[in-house]
């Protein structure tokens, strides 16, 4: 990917809140972390302040495996006025990845052309430093 | 349990401005919201004869903007617009505004709150002055940062599964891209009139495979409104009511499962379910439909929700039927949002009122023939690895 300094990462970032910063301050130790409710032990992704399952509020945060399958994706050609800074990564892949835990992930993929990725391909995670306090999660697809 | 408001209410005039796409920015003229909503008020009052007045002291619903506004929204309007109502409601549905506002007229009018309701929405997204409202928080969170361009990206991961799971071709899409732009070149208030052939949307550039730029809605500046009354007002009013005979919404639908839905299912499907019965239509009833459109797909998909094919078999379905005013199944009669033009959050009044046009012989050249029933639906909010969020379906008949 780009050979951006981490202090110069002109691409969006999240507004880190109390209930987003343990999953931010894993992608730093490159871990990744989703929602897994204590009362239904069902997971989830994005993070909330309840669980969509079974409505229990008693939500961990859970070492995801990292692994995955890809649900969908699709191929960003053109940027928009609020993302100028994707410019020089177009063209590239943007996936919905079915994690093994269940939950589906939106993340760029990294190391392959467009037209190497198909639906049901499977996948891994990996991470890019941004800045100080986020990395973002991106994916690669294994053999 | 249905709620019978089948004939109960009906929709008495309607209010349309011209679409530009005017912007500020290259210092060309532009109206602000504010003046779209005056604009569009001034044209229904028109339409439907009625005094400004008339509303005070009955129901006014206001549909949201993405032109910088306040977050207590339609009683600025209602003191911009001078009516001082008994009923006040905003609608935050994004594309289903329309439905969503109509529906709750017509529960207003149908409870004997109110004799009727102005149903107004205007937006001005080309000529922003000031930055727009805000996204929802897991799109500056979770989807900006990692790359995510908007809906057109995020419609794109629909149309890839459904590419995946059922195999449609370009044509099909392009189908519905081609007939639209048709029905636009003979409605006088279409942006987009050019006729449109399948090669020039088969070589319209990708821009987040495998949406093209012709599989898109056409964002415009425009007010659009409504009048909705009870059966008693509206006989006082017009001699040409459109009468709403069902209604059915579903938001959040999730199909299969909550964690791992099958996004080539939309809300339309159980929407539409409740709102046939409560017509007693059946899809070999209904003369033309004007489905919400922001993209292609969509409208291939409601298809299938709508119960005219089954899932899966729309293309075979669009291959043999003609879409086409004159055709079997009329779609989108005026060219819908992709052709005529979508005003920002405005955008779902659009097919509402296409649809009672229709149902009052005032369509011109694209009037479908002996039309007596339509149906309309709005959608709004692409949600997160789901489908669009808001679903509403209304059956209409003269």
């Amino acid at each position: 990917m780009s050979a951006q300094q981490p202090s110069g990462y002109q691409k969006s970032l999240p507004e880190i809140t109390p209930l987003t910063k343990p999953f931010w301050d894993a992608t730093k130790r490159h871990e990744l972390v989703i929602q897994r409710c204590a009362k239904c032990e069902g997971h989830q992704w994005y993070p909330r302040a309840i669980c969509t399952l079974c409505g229990s509020r008693d939500l961990k945060w859970s070492k995801a495996s990292g692994k995955g399958s890809i649900y969908s994706f699709v191929v960003i050609r053109q940027v928009i006025d609020n993302s100028p800074a994707f410019q020089s990564d177009i063209p590239f892949v943007l996936a919905e990845v079915e994690l093994e835990e269940g939950p589906r992930m939106y993340a760029p993929m990294v190391g392959c052309k467009p037209e190497d990725v198909r639906i049901g391909m499977k996948v891994e995670v990996l991470f890019e430093d941004a800045t100080d306090t986020v990395a973002i999660p991106k994916f690669k697809l294994v053999p | 349990m249905i709620i019978l408001v089948r004939k109960k209410a009906a929709i008495v005039g309607y209010g349309e401005t011209p679409f530009s796409r005017a912007r500020a920015d290259k210092g060309e003229a532009t109206l602000s919201a504010e003046q779209y909503y005056a604009w569009a008020t001034e044209l229904v009052l028109e339409n439907t004869g009625l005094e400004k007045s008339d509303f005070d002291g009955e129901g006014l619903a206001v549909g949201g903007s993405e032109w910088p506004h306040s977050e207590i929204w339609s009683a600025e309007v209602a003191q911009n617009l001078g009516i001082s109502p008994k009923l006040l409601i905003r609608s935050d549905h994004g594309g289903m505004s329309g439905v969503a506002l109509l529906i709750q007229a017509v529960l207003a009018v149908h409870s004997g709150l109110v004799e009727k309701v102005l149903c107004v929405a205007a937006d001005s997204p080309m000529s922003l002055q000031g930055p727009a409202s805000r996204p929802w928080r897991y799109m500056i969170d979770f989807c900006r940062p990692f790359g995510m361009m908007g809906p057109n990206s995020m419609i794109a991961f629909i149309l890839q599964r459904y590419l995946y799971q059922y195999g449609i071709k370009p044509e099909h899409t392009g189908k519905i891209a081609v007939t639209q732009r048709q029905h636009a070149s003979m409605n006088p208030n279409a942006y987009l009139k050019t006729p449109m052939k399948m090669e020039d949307y088969l070589n319209s550039r990708m821009i987040v495979d495998p949406i093209r730029l012709l599989d898109c809605c056409i964002l415009v500046n425009g007010g659009l409104a409504f009048v909705v009354a009870s059966q008693k007002e509206a006989k006082k009013i017009t001699d040409n009511p459109v009468h709403v005979l069902g209604i059915g919404e579903a938001h959040n639908y999730l199909h299969g499962s909550r964690t791992r839905p099958d996004v080539t299912v939309t809300g339309i499907k159980p929407a539409a379910k409740e709102a046939f019965k409560m017509a007693r239509v059946r899809t070999k009833d209904v003369c033309f439909i004007e489905p919400y459109d922001d993209y292609t797909i969509i409208v291939l998909q409601q298809l299938e929700d709508l119960g005219f094919c089954k899932k899966g078999e729309v293309g075979k379905f669009v291959d043999k039927t003609d879409l086409s005013t004159k055709g079997k199944l009329p779609v989108n009669t005026g060219g819908g949002q992709l052709s005529a033009g979508q005003a920002g959050m405005a955008g779902g009044f659009l097919h509402v009122i296409e649809a009672v046009r229709q149902l009052r012989g005032e369509g011109g050249q694209r009037q479908v023939p002996d039309a007596d029933v339509g149906v309309v639906s709005g959608m709004g909010g692409l949600g997160y690895a789901v489908n669009l969020v808001n679903n509403g379906i209304v059956v209409f008949g003269k």
